[in-house]
């Protein structure tokens, strides 16, 4: 049985730079509470119930979930890799190489396929002649490192304040409802590009926020901040919801009865049977926040370059569509596995952990 | 601001340097058996950035003030449409009967405009017209945007804060210290400065603040997208800020011996990208065919501009000049800036830029198109420097190497990055630690800012009108730039007795070559302080459609299209 | 219903007088200075003093603010100048109620600046709509009757690597070959449907093409979903056993169940669409609200934005009220309290 989808869960500006796959799907599987004191009838919440061992084995089984599992391991070990192997002088994603432009070009690349050879597999930047390998796959680190801050972050808010509305109720529901209400209505791209100038001389002037190697440290806390602070209502619509319903149980009454403190209760009982739809939701929302990134550097609202996010790499390409193919190619490629991949494992790991679910 | 990047930018002078490449002139461009000389014909201007203004007094773009200077605002004197670069910069008579007599050591001008010129609802030109819009840039708090020279130039009394007390024709007050300053006399306007103004004739031509306004049109800031013409021709209905808008013929234009006025009609196409136009220019299609525009080819393209498209591509110098230039107030040692000016490693920076087509190396912050020019001999090493001189210099500074820079820079862009990392390169080669420090929208708050921690940063100049006057003295005199809280266009802190009492020198020379010669000896001490260091001049590298026909472009219409000039095919 | 009603278009009104207040806070709190990029090329500090008083940014936050509002109620007047008024009322730009401010980079009222570019939004938008809607229900519905067969994998595999692709990617990959090297459509370009419907059309084929197959991914997987999830559902089962044919079972049964989220959802989506797309508007150089937030952002005009926020946040309140209302009415389930 399916709730009423919580309105504005699903809505608004988030057009474009936005996550109206995984919220969507989510509404659709899991019980939302209305803010808006529409109160559903009927509330399923199973996810969390189902023990793990049979979902891990009903994932297993899933061809495609596990294909999806492997490629994004590889890139979680490719981010996390990285930074070491620039340390260790393996990728040189700020090493120009001149020499192998061609000047008369538009410092194209010399050669075919982009430049591409032993010493760079995927070939060089024009411009600059930096190697493409090395940008795209620090490129990695920065772009995974952004969407994950800025996830966890989510969560983190949304599941806090998902909790204290659900358990205190009250006027502390109404509140939080009214901040869910008053962050959803606000046109989120207009507002990440509007807020840019001002908010990073904020952040940067006036809490001190380092600005670190290339001006760049406050630039991610300033889109990783926008990103989560805009990110967590649906999850705490989601955990509101699922509080409400685990609120009611049997062992949470029993636990009350043993004189558990408060405390204990939520985080003891309720966190562990919030972790399934919380992990979907994770999965599902780190690719979105991958191509949020990808579409802030091209409203140049981003972590500026010459830090090689995907973005700015892929923003950088797109003029070389004619000219150096493989340059144009390569970054976009990568974002759009990085989507799919984390999209299918969410739908893997939603569909094992749901055994309702039907597709 | 001194940034082309910026929406302000300036005008002066280019000169048309490929020969190869430029279509120039009726001959290049004939083929297909169709007259290239005729009337006749819808060109279509192609571009990216709107016009901020359109109202004459407030326009400060070098593109807006030649095209408008073509079209709707003709002024007392100005530039021929020519492909001669040194013609270009000298100006005609055009409203006024003649190019203006001078006297008073250059402090008083005087011009008599012709009997016959209208306004395009048939009205004369009269000399209180042209007082009329002198008067506007003084309402400060109306006109703002434009190039405010006059406020400084004129001969009327100034507050404690350095603005005029006379404020405008609205609140009109002090009106008569202004009365005083521009008088007339039948069809004789006559121009009283405080100050020997020698190349004011330049400064009409080029900027058109100076130019006639009529009350009875003037609403203000509601008027700043209002064309009210007389030009060969008039807005067709009304401006549209986003998009662009429409010129047509205008039946009241008459006795013009500077303007072609070939297309019957010129449409204006607003926020396109450099790309997009790039793409539609190559494909040659449609009313594309006709299609001119004001943005570089995107270096991405030029693999596309071969055979028959290569034809349709011109390259001309433009009025810009990027520099860096050290921090003084960080960088005091001689020595390291030195070193910093041998390891600039600006070959890297023009390849990132996209090579020999995007820029052309340059000698010196003054651009060659100036009345007065000279290479600056302390910059002859450049564009390739001398890497180990550098690091002799940097090792003989006594300073701890290597020697941490910070490199703040107008980034964001691709582009931007990828030239602020060849500079990197260099000077890290050279024993420095150079961290970059790209900047958007708080460039300006942190290069402003006295007390801003960076060593080296970037700027771009173009002349406002072609002489040296505009260049040095805005960028490099400390009295008028460096305040408590800012330091105007001195970006690099540079404060120097020397430079600026031989500024003042200069400024008291009524004759225009005299001036040169001074800024030239100027320009030579800068750069023994190492006060900038010259990267390049931009080039322009535009392409046309097939049937536009007398593609020129001059120092007269700043390297953009001359639309004086170019035609359609018939 | 009718006091429920009443109380949410309340709750709305309150949410967007707030909500002025915030992107008024946000945007002063860091350091802005439009005056100085308005002000010239050269400008001394006096000159950019005089140029922050005609913006009316030298007053504190709260009192422009309380301008704001007494303008969106009683209208206001640029400059706020009685003397100016009395001698030279033509130069004074007079602002009707609702006034959402005047905008001094493009010397226009906000509210007519909103107006003109509303209707290229409403275009891309109804068109973007339709071919998603069509796409997504056609697609999704295929895919759960042909569920585990290739034809389903390609449909949701597809749909899937086009939501994969950013926006900006697959937009300008669309203009740069369908449009310009292929020349299969006219250049894009927003043509009033007045004007001429079929360039209308042809105009805004690629940018809403765009739009549609990023949102189409969605649509596809929740149509798929909610159809098979109701095919399995009770009543369903029921009517198969009773012998209906499947494929009366579908359109009569199935389909209601499972479109009735679906448009809730879509609605929502149009209300957001309505507001802007700002990156495809970027991409066509739509100057639709997407691309006059653009403008505004880049040149940081504070009255456009603030003006632009309010728009589109009432687009999206007033959307959540509508299908709270018509979710209630259609779905005997919910209750409304």
């Amino acid at each position: 049985m399916r709730a009423i989808l919580a309105p504005a869960a699903v809505s608004t500006g988030k057009i474009e730079v936005n996550m109206s796959l995984s919220a969507s799907d989510l509404s659709s599987h899991e019980a939302q509470h209305d803010a808006d004191s529409l109160e559903p009838v009927g509330t399923s919440g199973i996810a969390g119930l189902s023990p793990t061992k049979l979902a891990l084995r009903r994932f297993r089984r899933d061809k495609l979930s596990m294909i999806s599992f492997s490629i994004v391991v590889l890139y979680v070990v490719a981010a996390i890799a990285a930074p070491l192997l620039v340390k260790l002088k393996v990728l040189k994603p700020n090493t120009p190489h001149s020499d192998l432009l061609d000047v008369n070009q538009g410092g194209i690349p010399l050669g075919k396929f982009g430049g591409i050879t032993w010493h760079h597999p995927l070939g060089i930047e024009p411009g600059l002649g930096r190697d493409v390998l090395s940008r795209l796959w620090l490129g990695i680190t920065y772009s995974l490192g952004i969407a994950l801050s800025a996830t966890i972050l989510a969560v983190l808010i949304g599941t806090v304040l998902g909790i204290v509305s659900g358990f205190v109720g009250g006027i502390v529901d109404s509140v939080v409802g009214r901040i869910i209400d008053l962050t959803l209505s606000f046109p989120q791209t207009l507002m990440l590009l509007a807020l840019s100038g001002t908010m990073v001389g904020f952040l940067g002037g006036t809490l001190h926020i380092p600005k670190g190697e290339n001006g760049n440290t406050v630039q991610a806390v300033y889109v990783i901040l926008v990103l989560a602070l805009f990110g967590w209502p649906p999850i705490a619509r989601l955990v509101r919801g699922q509080v409400l319903s685990i609120r009611e149980r049997e062992f949470i009454e029993a636990a009350r009865a043993l004189g558990a403190s408060k405390w204990r209760i939520y985080f003891k009982e309720i966190v562990p049977n919030l972790w399934a739809p919380l992990l979907v939701y994770f999965t599902l929302t780190m690719p979105a926040y991958v191509s949020a990134e990808a579409a802030l550097a091209y409203l140049q609202v981003s972590v500026k370059p010459p830090t090689p996010t995907l973005g700015n790499v892929l923003t950088d390409s797109i003029a070389y569509s004619v000219s150096d193919f493989e340059f144009f190619f390569f970054p976009a490629a990568l974002i759009a596995i990085i989507v799919v991949s984390f999209n299918l494992l969410g739908d893997g790991l939603r569909d094992a952990l749901d055994p309702k679910s039907t597709n | 601001m001194a940034s082309y990047r910026k929406p302000i930018a300036a005008i002066a002078a280019a000169a048309v340097v490929s020969v190869t490449l430029v279509a120039c002139g009726s001959s290049s461009d004939g083929g297909k058996g169709k007259t290239t000389d005729a009337k006749g014909g819808t060109l279509y201007y192609l571009t990216k950035r709107p016009a901020e203004h359109l109202d004459p007094q407030r326009m400060y773009i070098g593109r807006d003030l030649a095209d408008m200077n073509r079209l709707v605002y003709r002024q007392l004197v100005s530039f021929p449409v020519t492909t001669d670069k040194a013609a270009a910069v000298v100006p005609q008579a055009d409203l006024a009967t003649d190019t203006g007599t001078s006297s008073n050591d250059g402090k008083t001008w005087k011009f008599t405009i012709k009997d016959d010129v209208k306004w395009q609802d048939g009205k004369a030109i009269t000399c209180e017209d042209f007082k009329y819009g002198a008067s506007r840039t003084f309402a400060t708090d109306v006109i703002i945007g434009g190039p405010n020279y006059i406020l400084g130039f004129l001969d009327v009394p100034k507050g404690k804060d350095g603005l005029p007390l006379y404020d405008g024709p609205y609140k009109n007050d002090n009106a008569a210290d202004f009365d005083k300053a521009i008088t007339c006399d039948g069809n004789t306007i006559t121009y009283n400065f405080s100050k020997p103004f020698p190349d004011f004739p330049l400064a009409i031509a080029s900027l058109n603040s100076f130019g006639p306004y009529r009350k009875d049109q003037d609403q203000g800031d509601k008027s700043n997208y209002a064309v009210f013409s007389n030009g060969p021709y008039k807005l067709e209905g009304t401006w549209d800020v986003a998009k662009g808008g429409t010129f047509v013929r205008n039946p009241e234009w008459s006795d013009d011996n500077i303007r072609k006025a070939l297309p019957d009609k010129i449409v204006f196409e607003q926020g396109l990208t450099n790309e997009i136009i790039a793409d539609r220019l190559i494909a040659d299609v449609g009313q594309d065919k006709t299609a001119i525009t004001d943005r570089a080819i995107p270096p991405a393209y030029y693999t596309q501009i071969t055979g028959a498209v290569a034809d349709r591509a011109t390259l001309t110098e433009s009025p810009f000049v990027d520099y860096v230039l050290p921090n003084f107030n960080k960088m005091k040692n001689p020595k390291v800036r030195e070193a910093l000016k041998l390891s600039t490693n600006i070959n890297g920076w023009i390849t990132a830029g996209g090579g020999d087509k995007a820029y052309k190396p340059a000698q010196s912050i003054v651009n060659p198109a100036l009345v007065g020019y000279k290479p600056n001999p302390n910059f002859s090493m450049l564009p390739a420097g001398d890497l180990a001189a550098a690091k002799q210099a940097l090792k003989d500074s006594g300073e701890k190497l290597p020697y941490p820079i910070k490199f703040t820079y107008s980034g964001g862009t691709p582009t931007s990055d990828k030239q602020a990392a060849a500079l990197k390169d260099g000077w890290d080669a050279a024993g420095f630690k150079v961290t970059l420090n790209p900047l958007t929208d708080t460039y300006y708050d942190i290069v402003q800012d006295p007390t801003a921690d960076f060593d080296v940063t970037w700027g771009g100049w173009g002349a406002d009108w072609p002489s040296i006057a505009t260049v040095i003295p805005p960028l490099f005199d400390s009295r008028i730039n460096l305040t408590a809280k800012s330091n105007g266009q001195d970006y690099g802190n540079y404060k120097s007795d020397t430079v600026n009492s031989m500024i003042d020198e200069a400024a008291q020379m009524g004759d225009v070559n005299d001036q040169a010669a001074k800024y030239a000896e100027i320009d030579d001490q800068l750069g023994k302080d190492v006060a900038y260091i010259p990267l390049e001049i931009t080039l322009f590298y535009f392409l046309h459609g097939s049937d536009v026909a007398n593609y020129i472009s001059s120092p007269a219409s700043n390297g953009y299209p001359e639309l004086g000039g170019i035609g359609v095919k018939q | 219903m009718f006091a429920y009603i009443v109380r949410r278009t309340i709750s709305g009104l309150v949410l967007l007088v707030v909500m002025t207040l915030v992107t008024m806070m946000l945007f002063f709190s860091g350091p802005l200075h439009p005056e100085r990029h308005a002000c010239g090329k050269i400008c001394s500090p006096a000159q950019i003093a005089v140029t922050k008083k005609a913006f009316g940014y030298d007053k504190p936050v709260l009192v422009q603010w309380g301008q704001f509002m007494q303008g969106i109620v009683k209208g206001r007047n640029f400059p706020e100048d009685k003397k100016l008024e009395k001698d030279h009322p033509e130069l004074v730009v007079h602002c009707t109620a609702p006034c959402l401010g005047y905008s001094k980079y493009f010397t226009q009222n906000v509210t007519t600046l909103i107006k003109t570019s509303f209707p290229i939004s409403l275009s891309l938008a109804i068109v973007a709509f339709i071919l998603w809607i069509t796409g997504g229900v056609l697609f999704g519905v295929i895919a759960a009757l042909r569920k585990g067969t290739i034809i389903d994998r390609g449909i949701v595999g597809i749909s899937l690597i086009f939501y994969a692709f950013p926006t900006f990617f697959i937009g300008l990959f669309l203009y740069k070959f369908v449009s310009i090297k292929w020349q299969l459509v006219p250049t894009p370009e927003y043509i009033p449907f007045s004007q001429n419907p079929w360039s209308w059309l042809t105009g805004l084929i690629l940018p809403a093409l765009t739009l549609a197959l990023f949102f189409m991914a969605g649509y596809v997987r929740m149509t798929r979903a909610f159809v098979l999830e109701s095919m399995s559902e009770d009543y369903i089962r029921t009517a198969k056993a009773k012998g209906l044919p499947a494929r009366r079972i579908l359109t009569k049964h199935t389909m209601r169940a499972a479109f009735t989220p679906l448009v809730t959802m879509a609605g929502l989506d149009l209300a957001g669409l309505l507001g802007g797309a700002i990156i495809t508007e970027t991409v066509f150089n739509f100057n639709g609200l997407g691309g006059l937030a653009v403008a505004a952002a880049t040149n940081n005009d504070l009255p456009i934005l603030v003006g632009l926020v309010i728009v589109l946040a009432s687009f999206v309140i007033l959307a959540n009220i509508i299908v709270d209302v018509l979710y209630a009415v259609i779905d005997p389930r919910v209750r409304v309290g």
